[in-house]
C-alpha cells in the first residue's frame, strides 16, 4: 500500500496542476469572436425544428448553424448538391437512394451520428406518428407529407448507410434529402426529451454551432460545437436577437452593437456604405415575387385580361426603384439552380403596354374594377412595389384596385370579389416540383386555395412527379411555364428577391446565394 | 364607503368582461391563427389539424362560451404559438415593460408637473412659451421618430448608449426618456391649465389681499385645487403601465409585453392577447379607482358626494 508523504502529495498536486493548466490556457486561449446577430425575425412559431418552423424569412437564417441535411448544398457556390452528413450517395433504383453517412460526425450531445439517428429523424417518433408519449401535434404529419409525399420507409443497411425507398419513383430524393425538412437530429437526445415541445425548442443536431438558449421572440444563442465534421467552428458564440424594426438594426450595426444586421432594405444600402467601415452584403435568392390571380373573378375569367395585365408591367423598373439594382427579372418561374431542368431562353411576358391595350380590346374589358389585395410591406417593399404596379396597369386602361390587408386569411378570404394577390415562391430543392408543381399545382396553395385551376397543368404535375424520364419531364415543366405564364396566367413573375446583410468591412464573411447566415468554417476567413 | 367600493368594482367586472369580449369578436373574426401562425403554404390537412388541436374549427360562440368557462375556472388558456399558459407568458415579460414604463411615469411627473406650475407662475414669459413649446414638442412629435433621434445622437454619432436591448440597464435609457418626454409634455400642459384656473379664482384673490405670502398661497390654496385634474391625468398614465409602450418596445428592440402584445395580436394568438388585455383593463380600472380615492383626499367636497351617491 503506497504511504502519502509529501513528496508524494507534492508530485499529485504539481501533476494535477498540469492537468489543469492545458485547460485553463486553452480556455483563455479561445479568440475566436462572438458576434451579435440582429434579424428581423427568429422564428413565426416560436419552435426551432423545421416540422413546424418553416418560415424562409426567420428560420432559414439560422436552421443550418445548428441542424444539417444528408445532402449539403454550396453555400459558397450556387447551391449545387455536395456531401454533407452523407459522404456519398447513389441511386439503388428509380424509388431508392442510399446514403453513406460520414463516419465520425458527432452530435452536440457527443453522440457518433449513425444510421438510426437517420432513420429516426424520418420516422413517426418525429415526422409521421404516431409518437409514444402521444404529444406529436396533428399538423406535424401533414407537414412530413408535404416535404416527403412518398416517403415508404428508410431503411438502416448497416451503422453508416441508409436506404430512403419510396412508393412511387421519384427523381427529387436527392433534391429532397438537401432541403429543409430533412434535417437530422439526435436520436438519443429526441427520446429523452421532455416533451414534443421541448424537443422543438432545443434541437440537438450536427451543425457547427449548438443552442444554448431559445427566448421566443427575443434572442438565440448558439456556441461553437468544437467537434464540428467540417472543422473547428470560427465564432465563439453567435447571438441572434430580434430586432423588428429596420432602422433599429442599421443604426445597432453602426454604432458598434451588432456586427451583422440582418434582413436590410436596399435603400438602406447608401446610408450603412456611407459609414465607411461598413459594407452590405448578398443578394439573389431562390425566391420570387409574384402576383398571384383568382380567375374566378368575373374579369380575370378571361385570360387574356390577366396576360395584358403582365404585359403592362416593367419588372425592370420596380427592381431599379425599389432594388437599386441589385435584384433582376428572372425568366419566370425557374432558377438555374435547376440545372438541367432549367429551361434556358424562357422569359416573362415582355413589357408592352400596346399588346396589353390590344389585349384588353379583344377581351372586352369595359374598366371594371380589378381588387389587388397586399399586405402591409410583409414582403419588402410590397406598397411601394404594388403602388408602380397600379399605375403600370393604369396606364394601359387596367382599373386595379389596392386593398391592404393585416393578414393572410384577410388576404385570402373568399368573401368579397377576390381578384390578385401578392406572393412569393421559393426553391426548396433543385427542381420544379419544388415550386411550380408544389405552389400551383394540385396540391399547391394556390388550387387549394380555389384561386386557379387547370386540368392539363394537373396532369403535368403526375407526370413531374413520379415520371424519371428526363425529358418527358423537361417538356412537362416548360409546357407548365407556358400555361401558367402566358396561355392560362396563373401569377406575374415581378422579379427575384434578394436578401441583404450589413457587417464590418474587417469581419470575413461572405453573404451566401440564399437565406442561409452560413457562419460556418468554409464561409469565414479570407 | 363599502357601497361606494363594491359599486365601483362591479363596473369595473363589467368593463373587464366587455373589454374581453370585444377582443374576441374582433380577434376571431378577422384573422385565421392558423394561417398566421403555419403559413399560407401549409397543406391544408396540417392547417385542418392545426385548427382542430386549438378548437378554432367550432363556431365562434362555441369558443367564446368555452373560454369564458374556461376563465371563470381561473384558466386562462394557452398561447397557440408557444405551447405554454398565456399568463405564465405575459408575467414573464412584465418586469422588462415596468423597468421602462414605471421610472418613464416618473420622468413625465418629476419634469412635466414642476414644469406646468412654473409655467403657470411665470404665464407669458420667456420661461413658459419656451416650456410649452417644448410641451407642445413632446406629445406632438411620435415616440417612434423621438426614439430614432435619440438612438441616432446617443448611440451611432456619440456612442454614449446602446441603440437598443435589455443587456444592461444602459438599454433602458433611451427607451425612459423617449416615452418619459412626451407624457411630461402632456402633464406640463395639464397643470400649466389647472393652475391658470385656480389662480384666477377668487379665493386666490382673497388669500393675498388678506397678506398671506404668495409662497403660501400657491403651496396652500393652489396646488391642492390644481392637483385633480392633473391627478386624473397621472390616473390615466398609471393605467398604461403595461401596455403603454408598444411602440418604443418595437424600436428599442425592448423584450415587454408590447412586443408580445403585438406578436400575439397579429398571430391572432387569443389567448396571449386577452391575458395582456385583462392585465391593462385591470390596471386601468384600478388606477380609476384609486383616483375617484385620491379626489376625495384632495377634496373633500367630492368625499361627501361619493359617499351619498352610495348610499
Amino acid at each position: 500500500m503506497t504511504t502519502l508523504s509529501r513528496r508524494l502529495l507534492l508530485t499529485g498536486a504539481v501533476t494535477g496542476a498540469a492537468a489543469a493548466l492545458p485547460r485553463f490556457a486553452l480556455a483563455q486561449g479561445d479568440t475566436r469572436p462572438a458576434i451579435t446577430v440582429a434579424v428581423q425575425k427568429l422564428a413565426n412559431t416560436n419552435t426551432l425544428d423545421p416540422m413546424r418552423e418553416q418560415s424562409s424569412n426567420a428560420s432559414e437564417r439560422w436552421m443550418g448553424s445548428i441542424i444539417e441535411t444528408p445532402i449539403a448544398r454550396n453555400q459558397q457556390g450556387h447551391l449545387e448538391r455536395v456531401p454533407g452528413l452523407a459522404a456519398a450517395w447513389r441511386r439503388i433504383d428509380d424509388r431508392t437512394v442510399e446514403l453513406s453517412l460520414r463516419p465520425g460526425v458527432k452530435f452536440h450531445n457527443g453522440d457518433e451520428l449513425t444510421g438510426e439517428d437517420v432513420a429516426f429523424s424520418f420516422g413517426p417518433e418525429r415526422m409521421f406518428g404516431p409518437n409514444a408519449r402521444g404529444d406529436l401535434p396533428a399538423d406535424i404529419p401533414a407537414v412530413g407529407r408535404r416535404y416527403w409525399p412518398a416517403l415508404e420507409r428508410v431503411e438502416v443497411v448497416d451503422r453508416h448507410t441508409v436506404r430512403f425507398v419510396n412508393a412511387t419513383p421519384d427523381v427529387t430524393m436527392e433534391g429532397r434529402l438537401s432541403a429543409g425538412g430533412s434535417q437530422i437530429v439526435s436520436r438519443r437526445a429526441w427520446t429523452e426529451g421532455a416533451s414534443w415541445l421541448a424537443n422543438a425548442r432545443h434541437p440537438v443536431g450536427t451543425g457547427p454551432y449548438k443552442l444554448r438558449e431559445f427566448v421566443p421572440d427575443v434572442s438565440m444563442t448558439l456556441d461553437a460545437h468544437d467537434d464540428y465534421w467540417g472543422g473547428r467552428p470560427p465564432l465563439k458564440s453567435i447571438r441572434f436577437l430580434e430586432v423588428p424594426e429596420a432602422a433599429a438594426r442599421a443604426n445597432g450595426l453602426l454604432s458598434g452593437e451588432y456586427q451583422f444586421a440582418a434582413d436590410l432594405s436596399a435603400d438602406q444600402i447608401p446610408t450603412i456604405e456611407g459609414a465607411g467601415a461598413f459594407q452590405v452584403l448578398g443578394g439573389l435568392v431562390l425566391n420570387h415575387r409574384i402576383v398571384a390571380f383568382d380567375k374566378h373573378h368575373p374579369v380575370l375569367a378571361d385570360a387574356r385580361v390577366r396576360l395584358a395585365m403582365a404585359h403592362a408591367i416593367d419588372g425592370q423598373a420596380v427592381v431599379d426603384a425599389l432594388w437599386a439594382g441589385r435584384s433582376r427579372v428572372p425568366p419566370g418561374l425557374q432558377w438555374e439552380f435547376y440545372g438541367e431542368m432549367f429551361v434556358k431562353g424562357w422569359t416573362v411576358p415582355p413589357h408592352d403596354p400596346a399588346k396589353a391595350r390590344e389585349l384588353l380590346r379583344a377581351a372586352g374589358y369595359k374598366g371594371d374594377p380589378v381588387p389587388y389585395r397586399i399586405r402591409n410591406d410583409y414582403y419588402t417593399a410590397e406598397i411601394a412595389t404594388a403602388q408602380i404596379l397600379a399605375e403600370f396597369w393604369k396606364q394601359v386602361g387596367l382599373n386595379v384596385q389596392i386593398e391592404v390587408k393585416e393578414n393572410w386569411s384577410q388576404v385570402l378570404n373568399k368573401a368579397g370579389p377576390r381578384g390578385m394577390r401578392d406572393w412569393s415562391n421559393s426553391a426548396t430543392f433543385d427542381d420544379p416540383v419544388s415550386s411550380i408543381v408544389n405552389q400551383h399545382g394540385p396540391k399547391g396553395a394556390q388550387q387549394t386555395n380555389g384561386e386557379w385551376t387547370n386540368a392539363e397543368m394537373n396532369t403535368l404535375s403526375v407526370a413531374m412527379q413520379s415520371s424519371t424520364d428526363m425529358a418527358l419531364r423537361k417538356r412537362a415543366f416548360a409546357r407548365m411555364l407556358q400555361i401558367c405564364e402566358r396561355e392560362d396566367p396563373a401569377y406575374i413573375v415581378l422579379h427575384q428577391n434578394a436578401v441583404f446583410t450589413g457587417k464590418p468591412k474587417a469581419l470575413p464573411w461572405r453573404a451566401p446565394p440564399s437565406f442561409f447566415l452560413d457562419f460556418g468554417p468554409r464561409n469565414w476567413g479570407a | 364607503m363599502l357601497r361606494f367600493l363594491a359599486l365601483r368594482l362591479a363596473r369595473a367586472g363589467v368593463t373587464i368582461v366587455l373589454v374581453v369580449t370585444f377582443a374576441f369578436v374582433v380577434l376571431r373574426l378577422s384573422g385565421d391563427p392558423a394561417l398566421t401562425i403555419m403559413s399560407p403554404d401549409a397543406p391544408p390537412a396540417a392547417l385542418a389539424a392545426f385548427r382542430h388541436e386549438w378548437g378554432l374549427d367550432q363556431p365562434v360562440w362555441v369558443q367564446y362560451l368555452r373560454y369564458f368557462g374556461a376563465i371563470l375556472h381561473g384558466e386562462l388558456g394557452q398561447s397557440m404559438r408557444d405551447g405554454r399558459p398565456a399568463m405564465a407568458l405575459v408575467i414573464e415579460r412584465l418586469p422588462a415593460t415596468l423597468m421602462l414604463t414605471v421610472p418613464a411615469l416618473l420622468l413625465k411627473i418629476g419634469l412635466g408637473v414642476p414644469a406646468g406650475i412654473h409655467a403657470a407662475l411665470h404665464r407669458n414669459s420667456m420661461t413658459d412659451r419656451v416650456v410649452m413649446a417644448g410641451a407642445v414638442a413632446g406629445f406632438t412629435v411620435p415616440s417612434f421618430v423621438l426614439g430614432l433621434l435619440l438612438v441616432l445622437v446617443f448611440a451611432v454619432h456619440l456612442g454614449w448608449l446602446p441603440s437598443g436591448g435589455d443587456d444592461s440597464w444602459r438599454g433602458a435609457i433611451l427607451p425612459v426618456v423617449t416615452l418619459g418626454l412626451g407624457g411630461a409634455g402632456i402633464l406640463a400642459r395639464f397643470t400649466r391649465s389647472a393652475m391658470l384656473e385656480v389662480l384666477g379664482q377668487p379665493y386666490i384673490r382673497t388669500a393675498s389681499a388678506k397678506g398671506v405670502p404668495w409662497r403660501l398661497v400657491v403651496r396652500g390654496h393652489a396646488l391642492p385645487n390644481a392637483a385633480i385634474p392633473t391627478v386624473t391625468v397621472v390616473g390615466f398614465m398609471v393605467g398604461t403601465l403595461i401596455a403603454g409602450a408598444v411602440v418604443v418596445e418595437s424600436v428599442f428592440s425592448w423584450p415587454g409585453v408590447g412586443r408580445l402584445l403585438v406578436v400575439a395580436v397579429s398571430n391572432r394568438d387569443l389567448a396571449v392577447v386577452q391575458c395582456v388585455l385583462l392585465l391593462v383593463a385591470s390596471t386601468m380600472v384600478a388606477a380609476n379607482l384609486t383616483v375617484d380615492l385620491l379626489y376625495g383626499l384632495l377634496d373633500p367636497r367630492l368625499r361627501g358626494q361619493a359617499t351619498a351617491g352610495a348610499h
